[in-house]
C-alpha cells in the first residue's frame, strides 16, 4: 500500500523534504527492529524534531486514516516497531536531547531519542544514577525504554523502568499534547495514566518527552562469579540468597551453552566445564557491598558451588556484567537463527522453571541456551537454529508455545521485559483472559479512535 | 514467534527467499539486527538515520541479495558509498558479523563495469600495474635494497605510500635495517578489495606474496589486514607489532623545548579494527614520549582508503570532531601507522594551520633515535589566506595537492576528484631526502 501522495506532500511539509524518506530502498532498513522473523516495510519514514511536529504528523494520519508506528533505535525484542500495515514510521532519534538535569529533584528531563547510555552518563556527571540499566543501553532510547518498560540487569534492587517515570509529555493519536504526572514523587490526581502509557508499547501514544528519577550514586560496585555444576543448583542459590536478607543489585545466570558462547566473544576466563554461572553484585558503601558479597559467595558455597571468585577491581566487574549483556547475540554465534524469549516465573520456582525448558528442549530436539535476571526469576530461553530448517522452525514454534504454557502454570507470564509487541500477541489472551482482553480494546479505543497507532499490537 | 510470522524473515535462503548469490551465506546471516553496532558507526553518528548504520546497510544487503531491491537502487549505490569501511563495527559485534568483507562484496557487485566512480576507477588502474607502481615512486627516494632474501623479513613498500610519504621506508630501514626492501614490488590490492574489484585485490595479494616469500612488514595498517586476510595472519607484521614483538625495542627519547615530546597516536581502523594491532603502537610511542591518549583515537578520520577523495565532504565531517580533539590535547606530534590517515591529517591540520605536526611512527622513533627530527625548511604559514604556499613538509606538499581541490557542489558526486590529481603527486617538486 503506497501513500497517497497528498499525504506524503503534507509529511514533507510538516518535517521538511530532508526528514522524509519513501523510496523503497530509503525505507527497506527500517522494516524490523532487533525481532527476528518480522519484517514489513513502512511506506514512509518521518523524523520529527518537536513535540508539534509529532503531532501534526499524528492528525494528519488519523484524518486519512494511515497507520503510524512511533520508533527509537529499533532494539526491542518483541516486533514492537515493525510496520505490520505499512504506513508512516515515526522515528524519534532526531529529539535526542537531555534538557534537564536537577540535582535538588533527584531527576532528569529528556526528550525520547537520547539513548541510556546518554542520559545515564549526563546523570553520572552529576554524581546521579539512572538505574534503569538493558542490555541495550549503549542503543535504546529513552522513550523506547518507557514505551516497553524495559528491565535490565538491577531489576532486584532497583526495580525497572516503570519505577522512575515521573511525567510525560505524550501526543494523543488525535492531535493532543497532554502532559502525565510531572516532577512530582507524590501524586494521585486523577488515574495513573504515566503507568498506564510506560509500557504500552506506541499503542496508545507517542512519547515526546520523559521525566525521570534518579538515586544518589552509589559509592562503590562489586561482582562475583559462583559456578555450578547444574542451573537447578545456582537457582537453589539464588533461593537461598534472598531467603537471608540479602536484595543484591545484580543476580543473573548463565547456562552452559551462554557460557561457552559468552567466552567465545568476550574471552575473560570463564569457566566453559561449568554447569551454569552465577553472577552476583551489589552497590553501595564499600563496607556494606564486601560484606554482601562476602555473604553472597559463602551461601553459594554452601549450595555445592563448584568454584567462587569476587573480581579484585572495578574494571573487572564491569567486564563481566558486559560480558552478560552480550549473551543474546554471542549465543548467535552457534548457528543461523535465534529466537529468545522471555518467560519469568516467582522466583522460588526458577529452578523448577529451568528443568521445564531442557525437558523441552530435549523434547524438540533443539540447542535452548538460558540466562537471564535470576533474582527475578526472569529467563531468557533462546533456540538457535538453522535458517534454513523449516522443520527446526516448527519444532521452535511448538517448544516455545509448551514453554509459555509451562510459565503460566507456574504463575508466572509470557514476558517479563520484552514486552507483547507483534512476536507474542498470540499468547496475551492465555495471559490476560477474556475480560481484561476487552478491557484492553476499549482503552485502545479511548485513546485511538481511529486505530492508526501502531496497529496490530496490543489493544486491536 | 508466531505463525503470523510467516515468511517473514528477510534471511536470504529462508524458506521462500531467494538468493542470488552475491554474498557468502554464512558471512549476511550471522547478523541478527540487535543494533549494538549503531553508537560504533561514524555515517550512523552524522545522519541518525537506519539506512547509514551497519545493521541497517545489512539489511539493505539482504534486500539485494533476495532480489527485494534492484542492482540500481539508489539508495544501494548511495550506501555503498556512504560507509567509510572503518570496521568500527566489528569489534564492537557480539555475533562476530564480518562487515569489512560484506562491504567488499558488496561493492565488488554494486560497483561493476560503469557504475564504478571514476576516480576509483583511475586509482586502481594505475596501481595494478607494477611498473607504474614502481614509477610512483621514481622520483620519491623511499627506501631500496637490491637483494630479496627468500625469508623475508621484508618491508613493504606501498603504492602510494612510497609516492606521498617516501620517507616512512626510509625510517623504517633505519630503525630495522634488517628489513629487505626491494623496490620492484607490486602493490598489495587493498585498494581495489575495497573499491569493487575484490577478485583483482586479492589476486594482488598473491602476487605481492609471491615478490615476498616469507614474513612481509608493513607500515600500512589498510594494507597489512588486507594482506593478512588473503596470506594469512601469520604471513604478514604491522610494523609496531614487528618491533614491539622482538622486546628489544629502544629508541632514545625524542624532545622538544628541552621536554620530552607529547605524542598522540590515530589509530588506523583496519589494523585495529581487522588486526586487532592497537597497543603496540601506543607502547612504543610510550617509550619515547609522553603519549597522550584522544578520545577518538579509535574512531576513523575519515580518509578510509580513496573516501577522502571521491566524497570529500563527508570525509571532512567525520574528520572534523578528531581536529578540535588533536589541537585541545597540547600535542607535539600526532602519528599515524597508516599513509591514509597521515595524508588525512596533514591535510586537515594544515588547513588549520595548526601547530601540530604529523609523523608516521616510523618517522616519530627514528627521529627519537637520531636524536630529533631533520630542520623543517618552512615553518607553516602565519599569514592567513596563504592557502597555497609550498608546504613544510614533504609529506605536506604531496597531499596538497590531492586535497586542495574545490569541493563539488554535490558531496556524494562519484567524479568528485579529478584523475589528474595523480599527476601531482608524483611530481618531483618537492624531493626532500633526510
Amino acid at each position: 500500500m503506497a501513500l497517497d501522495p497528498g499525504v506524503l506532500a503534507e509529511l514533507e511539509s510538516i518535517v521538511g523534504r530532508e526528514h522524509v524518506r519513501h523510496r523503497e530502498g530509503e525505507v527497506a532498513p527500517y522494516a524490523r527492529d532487533a525481532t527476528p522473523l518480522f519484517s514489513s516495510p513502512p511506506d514512509a519514514v518521518v523524523f520529527p524534531a518537536r513535540t508539534e511536529e509529532v503531532a501534526a504528523v499524528l492528525r494528519l494520519a488519523t484524518a486519512h486514516r494511515v497507520p503510524v508506528v512511533p520508533r527509537g533505535a529499533g532494539s526491542n525484542l518483541c516486533a514492537a516497531t515493525v510496520p505490520l500495515q505499512g504506513g508512516i514510521l515515526l522515528v524519534l532519534t532526531r529529539m535526542d536531547r537531555v534538557l534537564e538535569i536537577s540535582t535538588e529533584e533527584l531527576l532528569v528531563r529528556a526528550e525520547p531519542g537520547a539513548t541510556t547510555a546518554t542520559v545515564a552518563e549526563a546523570a553520572a556527571a552529576q554524581g546521579l544514577l539512572f538505574a534503569p540499566d538493558p542490555g541495550s543501553r549503549t542503543v535504546s532510547t529513552v522513550g523506547g525504554n518507557v514505551a516497553t518498560c524495559a528491565g535490565g540487569l538491577r531489576g532486584l534492587k532497583y526495580g525497572v523502568t516503570r519505577n522512575y517515570v515521573l511525567g510525560l509529555e505524550v501526543v494523543l493519536p488525535t492531535g493532543e499534547v497532554i502532559r502525565t504526572g510531572g516532577r512530582l514523587w507524590k501524586d494521585v490526581a486523577g488515574y495513573d495514566l504515566t503507568r498506564l502509557l510506560t509500557g504500552s508499547e506506541g499503542t496508545l501514544g507517542v512519547i515526546t518527552e520523559v521525566t525521570l528519577a534518579l538515586l544518589p550514586m552509589p559509592a562503590t560496585a562489586s561482582t562475583g562469579v559462583a559456578y555450578f555444576s547444574s542451573l537447578a543448583d545456582a537457582g537453589r542459590a539464588v533461593t537461598q540468597v534472598l531467603a537471608h536478607g540479602v536484595v543484591p543489585a545484580t543476580l543473573e545466570f548463565l547456562d552452559h551453552t551462554c557460557i561457552g558462547a559468552v567466552e567465545d566473544y568476550a574471552r575473560l576466563g570463564l569457566r566453559t566445564d561449568a554447569g551454569a554461572l552465577l553472577l552476583f553484585g551489589d552497590d553501595g558503601e564499600p563496607d556494606a557491598v564486601e560484606r554482601n558479597l562476602t555473604r553472597m559467595g559463602e551461601l553459594c558455597a554452601d549450595e555445592g558451588a563448584l568454584e567462587v571468585t569476587v573480581a579484585k577491581e572495578v574494571a573487572q566487574s564491569e567486564a563481566l556484567l558486559a560480558a552478560r549483556r552480550c549473551s543474546l547475540p554471542a549465543l548467535s554465534r552457534l548457528d543461523t537463527l535465534t529466537v529468545l524469549e522471555d518467560v519469568t516465573v516467582p522466583r522460588p520456582r526458577l529452578a523448577e522453571m529451568v528443568d521445564r525448558i531442557e525437558a523441552v528442549a530435549a523434547r524438540h530436539d533443539l540447542v535452548i541456551g538460558t540466562f537471564g535476571h535470576a533474582g527475578d526469576g526472569n529467563l531468557h530461553p533462546t533456540a538457535v537454529i538453522d535458517a534454513r530448517d523449516p522443520a527446526a522452525a516448527d519444532r521452535t514454534h511448538a517448544a516455545f508455545a509448551e514453554i509459555f504454557a509451562a510459565a503460566l502454570e507456574l504463575d508466572g507470564t509470557i514476558t517479563g521485559e520484552h514486552g507483547v509487541g507483534a512476536a507474542k500477541l498470540p499468547y496475551l489472551r492465555d495471559r490476560l483472559g477474556d475480560d481484561q482482553m476487552a478491557l484492553l480494546a476499549r482503552i485502545k479505543t479511548a485513546f485511538d479512535p481511529a486505530g492508526i497507532l501502531n496497529p496490530g499490537k496490543t489493544g486491536s | 514467534m508466531t505463525a503470523e510470522a510467516s515468511g517473514a524473515t528477510d534471511a536470504p535462503g529462508a524458506a521462500g527467499a531467494a538468493s542470488r548469490g552475491i554474498f557468502p551465506p554464512e558471512l549476511l546471516d550471522r547478523c541478527i539486527s540487535c543494533g549494538f553496532c549503531l553508537p560504533a558507526c561514524p555515517t550512523y553518528a552524522l545522519s541518525k538515520d537506519e539506512k547509514s548504520s551497519p545493521r541497517g546497510r545489512i539489511t539493505l544487503m539482504r534486500a539485494l541479495e533476495t532480489g527485494v531491491l534492484e542492482d540500481d537502487d539508489p539508495t544501494l549505490r548511495e550506501e555503498s558509498s556512504f560507509c567509510l569501511g572503518c570496521r568500527a563495527c566489528e569489534p564492537v559485534c557480539p555475533a562476530g558479523v564480518q562487515y569489512g568483507e560484506l562491504l567488499e562484496h558488496w561493492r565488488s557487485h554494486q560497483w561493476q563495469g560503469r557504475r564504478r566512480p571514476p576516480l576509483a576507477r583511475v586509482l586502481t588502474n594505475v596501481v595494478v600495474r607494477n611498473w607504474l607502481v614502481r614509477r610512483l615512486g621514481t622520483f620519491r627516494g623511499h627506501a631500496r635494497t637490491a637483494a630479496t632474501s627468500p625469508q623475508g623479513p621484508h618491508l613493504m613498500l606501498g603504492c602510494f605510500e612510497r609516492a606521498l610519504f617516501p620517507a616512512v621506508s626510509r625510517a623504517a630501514r633505519r630503525l630495522r635495517p634488517e628489513l629487505d626492501a626491494p623496490g620492484d614490488q607490486g602493490c598489495c590490492g587493498a585498494l581495489h578489495a575495497h573499491n569493487g574489484d575484490l577478485e583483482l585485490g586479492r589476486t594482488m595479494a598473491r602476487r605481492l606474496g609471491d615478490q615476498l616469500p616469507g614474513t612481509i612488514v608493513t607500515t600500512a595498517g589498510g594494507c597489512a589486514a588486507h594482506l593478512a586476510g588473503v596470506l594469512g595472519r601469520d604471513r604478514v607484521k604491522e610494523f609496531s607489532e614487528y618491533v614491539a614483538g622482538d622486546g628489544s625495542a629502544s629508541f632514545g627519547e625524542l624532545r622538544v623545548d628541552g621536554r620530552r615530546a607529547r605524542v598522540a597516536l590515530q589509530d588506523s581502523c583496519h589494523l585495529r579494527n581487522g588486526m586487532d594491532v592497537w597497543r603496540e603502537p601506543r607502547e612504543l610511542i610510550a617509550a619515547v614520549a609522553d603519549y597522550v591518549e584522544l578520545p577518538g583515537a579509535a574512531q576513523c578520520c575519515g580518509s578510509a582508503g580513496t573516501y577522502s577523495l571521491l566524497r570529500p565532504r563527508d570525509s571532512r565531517r567525520v574528520l572534523a570532531p578528531k581536529l578540535d580533539q588533536i589541537e585541545a590535547a597540547g600535542v607535539d606530534y600526532v602519528v599515524a601507522v597508516n599513509p591514509g590517515c597521515q595524508r588525512q591529517l596533514v591535510t586537515g591540520l594544515r588547513r588549520r594551520r595548526s601547530r601540530v605536526r604529523v609523523l608516521h611512527l616510523t618517522e616519530l622513533l627514528a627521529a627519537a633515535q637520531d636524536g630529533g627530527l631533520p630542520r623543517r625548511r618552512l615553518r607553516l604559514g602565519a599569514r592567513p589566506g596563504r592557502r597555497a604556499e609550498v608546504p613544510a613538509d614533504e609529506a605536506a606538499g604531496m597531499a596538497a595537492h590531492l586535497n586542495d581541490r574545490p569541493l563539488p557542489d554535490d558531496p556524494g558526486a562519484a567524479g568528485a576528484g579529478r584523475p589528474d590529481a595523480l599527476d601531482g603527486s608524483a611530481g618531483p617538486d618537492e624531493v626532500h631526502r633526510s
